[in-house]
């Protein structure tokens, strides 16, 4: 086992559940990409816990470490390029390290994701009902009759109309909302613990988003999963999450429940980013944004990695990584300009 | 006679008036002919445009919102005489665009087109600045003056010309080749320029800059706007005039506010129902629409929208809804608004 990170840094939530262990413990995981001209810091240092039945949002742009913090609870990261460090566990079982055949149990039966695009995601040349029949052999080798009765049962739970005919559709022959939910049925075809989502409603049209992101906070609630789902839309996250956590250069800048944290943000990293959300009633006003970009990740700045944007940037914010601290109960924040809560 | 340059220096003048829209489209339509079997024969139509009529009005911003399929990216192509429509024409300043009227070099000078990608947008082998200044060359400007207004231009859009310049689309970020693709568009001083999801591959900070820097420039340059989006809210905070589309047809049209506080076409409710809420204590429970569009091949009869429409009746299948008065300015595509429609909700909202 690997050594714990200093007790301070634990989340709050884990002290809530019961288990002793959560499904998700992640203590200050590291994901390098190394290549001959460069190496890129993609995650530096991120720390959180996930209960059972607990639905955390990652929030933040492109580049911002938040796709690839979600590839690697899965290990899913180009095995060659990727170097990671710290400690990552899932339902228990270590992923830093484990042997390939582990990981291989441990995804679809454990841990499964959705993918924003389910057309790239989907084998063309296998219907619907093979590729879910196909998971649940492979983890459960029940007899192909079993497997096909429990892949027109998902296609029914995930609310496909005509199921057992769209059993023996190819993903060409299904509109966008019905691809992504054959690949949510595929996902969970072998009653994961936890469910991890990279943007699955990014590629939809409005009507349809609503109707998935209901799906998946209902299937989250009924079957009693995990969710950790990516995304840059904050209405998104506002829709499914219990709690978000806003991330910056690889690294987690602000965690909190979803309704404290989308009133009153505290870094001012994510305080510009619900400034620049456009939403009902900016109308004739201007839009407040961040001047500059985000740092070149080849090269990571020593101090806060937002500090050239910041409004507040002081000396102080130079010279080391403002650590992450709790000045509201339930709250965390990594700066140094948020006071403490009398 | 006056010199290409002196030509190209400021927008071409104003003929209609103020009164007269910059620009009319009249009744446009366009199917995509489906070819298959074995010998390659037309087996029916993508009816992706089908009799769009609108007004766009000097100096203001059209935005025009709908899902994937909906035809608005079509539309905007066909205004800007990028494809042959089917039928109907486009009126820009009283003058038809085609034989006989405006030639497509003339009409090109006044309307242009931003994209929404914006790598794909730019030539990687020309330099911003090439890319820049390469219409006005096409229109007569020598090379150096040309230069100049495209370091003029890249100064208004917010990129410091002698860091710039030089640089290839490829060595700069997405917001940036977005503002080199507005700078570029604004290069022949055009009246009009359509907007297709400007900022939609944008991330939310760089989405509201580019954003902020449109409304300046619109004010700048005396410009008119056609937004195209798929973003409600983004459409919310830049139009004037807001025009939804359904299956290639016109769903609704009217002023802004109307649209949006009170929609009388049941898809533009649905549509701005599904909008996340912003606020966790009041989220959803059902979803305003079920299941996706219908495919464009084989749009339902009558009206288009029937078959996930919650006051859909029998006569909904019969009858193509016509554009009637919902209000000031507000037209809707829906039986309901059209008093002697034969819609059992018709004559109480016919008043």
């Amino acid at each position: 086992m690997p050594p714990d990170a200093p007790a301070t840094l634990v989340a709050p939530a884990a002290a809530t559940a019961s288990a002793p262990e959560p499904l998700v413990h992640v203590r200050g995981l590291n994901v390098r990409f190394v290549s001959r001209e460069a190496t890129v810091h993609a995650v530096n240092g991120v720390d959180f816990d996930l209960a059972q039945n607990e639905a955390l949002c990652i929030l933040g742009e492109s580049g911002s470490g938040k796709s690839v913090t979600l590839r690697a609870l899965m290990r899913l990261n180009p095995p060659k390029k990727t170097v990671m460090s710290g400690t990552l566990r899932v339902g228990g079982q270590d992923v830093v390290a484990a042997p390939e055949s582990a990981m291989a149990d441990l995804r679809g039966r454990v841990v499964s994701m959705i993918f924003q695009e389910p057309m790239t995601a989907l084998d063309p040349v296998f219907t619907i009902g093979r590729q879910i029949a196909e998971t649940i052999l492979r983890h459960e080798g029940t007899s192909r009759a079993e497997a096909d009765r429990r892949a027109l049962e998902l296609l029914e739970l995930v609310q496909i109309p005509s199921a057992r005919r769209r059993l023996a559709a190819y993903p060409h022959e299904l509109s966008g909302g019905l691809r992504q939910r054959a690949m949510i049925a595929i996902a969970l075809s072998c009653r994961p613990k936890l469910l991890l989502a990279d943007e699955p409603t990014t590629a939809l049209d409005a009507t349809v988003q609503i109707q998935i992101l209901l799906l998946l906070r209902r299937l989250q609630q009924e079957l009693g999963m995990g969710v950790i789902f990516v995304t840059h839309d904050l209405g998104v996250a506002g829709e499914v999450a219990d709690r978000i956590a806003v991330m910056y250069a690889g690294r987690f800048i602000e965690e909190g429940p979803v309704g404290a944290l989308m009133r009153g943000p505290l870094h001012p990293y994510a305080r510009g980013l619900m400034g620049a959300t456009v939403h009902a009633g900016l109308r004739g006003q201007r839009l407040t944004t961040i001047p500059g970009a985000p740092p070149d990740l080849r090269d990571p700045p020593r101090g806060c990695a937002f500090a050239p944007r910041c409004p507040l940037v002081g000396e102080d914010c130079l010279p080391a990584v403002p650590a992450l601290r709790s000045p509201l109960p339930g709250r965390q924040v990594r700066c140094l300009r948020v006071e403490d809560a009398a | 006679m006056a010199s290409p340059q002196a030509l190209l220096s400021r927008p071409m003048p104003d003929l209609g008036g103020p009164a007269q829209p910059l620009l009319s489209v009249r009744g446009l339509t366009k199917h995509f002919p489906l070819k298959g079997g074995l010998l390659n024969r037309a087996r029916g139509s993508v009816q992706a445009v089908d009799d769009v009529s609108f007004d766009l009005r000097k100096g203001e911003t059209l935005g025009i919102v709908g899902e994937s399929g909906c035809g608005k990216s079509t539309t905007s192509r066909l205004i800007m005489a990028l494809m042959q429509p089917t039928a109907g024409e486009v009126i820009f300043d009283g003058q038809s665009v085609g034989p006989g009227g405006l030639t497509l070099k003339e009409y090109r000078r006044q309307v242009q087109m931003v994209f929404q990608d914006s790598y794909a947008s730019l030539n990687p082998r020309l330099t911003i600045e090439e890319s820049i200044a390469f219409a006005p060359q096409v229109h007569g400007l020598p090379r150096r003056p040309a230069v100049e207004r495209a370091q003029e231009l890249m100064a208004a859009v917010g990129l410091e010309p002698a860091q710039f310049a030089r640089r290839y689309p490829h060595e700069l970020s997405g917001g940036q080749r977005q503002r080199i693709n507005i700078a570029r568009a604004l290069a022949l001083r055009p009246r009009l320029i359509i907007l297709d999801e400007p900022v939609s591959a944008l991330d939310k900070s760089v989405e509201a800059q580019v954003l902020n820097l449109l409304m300046d420039l619109k004010e700048q340059y005396g410009l008119t706007y056609l937004f195209i989006s798929h973003d409600l809210n983004v459409v919310h905070y830049v139009s004037d005039r807001v025009l939804v589309m359904y299956l290639g047809r016109v769903a609704e049209f009217g002023p802004v506010d109307a649209l949006y506080e009170k929609p009388a076409h049941p898809y533009t409710a649905a549509l701005l129902a599904s909008r996340p809420s912003m606020d966790p204590e009041r989220r959803r429970s059902e979803p305003p629409l079920s299941g996706d569009p219908p495919n464009p091949v084989n749009p339902p009869s009558g009206c288009r929208f029937r078959t996930r429409c919650a006051l859909a009746e029998a006569v909904c299948a019969g009858t193509v809804p016509p554009l009637a008065e919902a209000g000031p300015g507000h037209r809707a595509a829906c039986l309901v608004h059209a008093p002697g429609s034969g819609h059992s909700k018709a004559t109480a909202h016919a008043a």
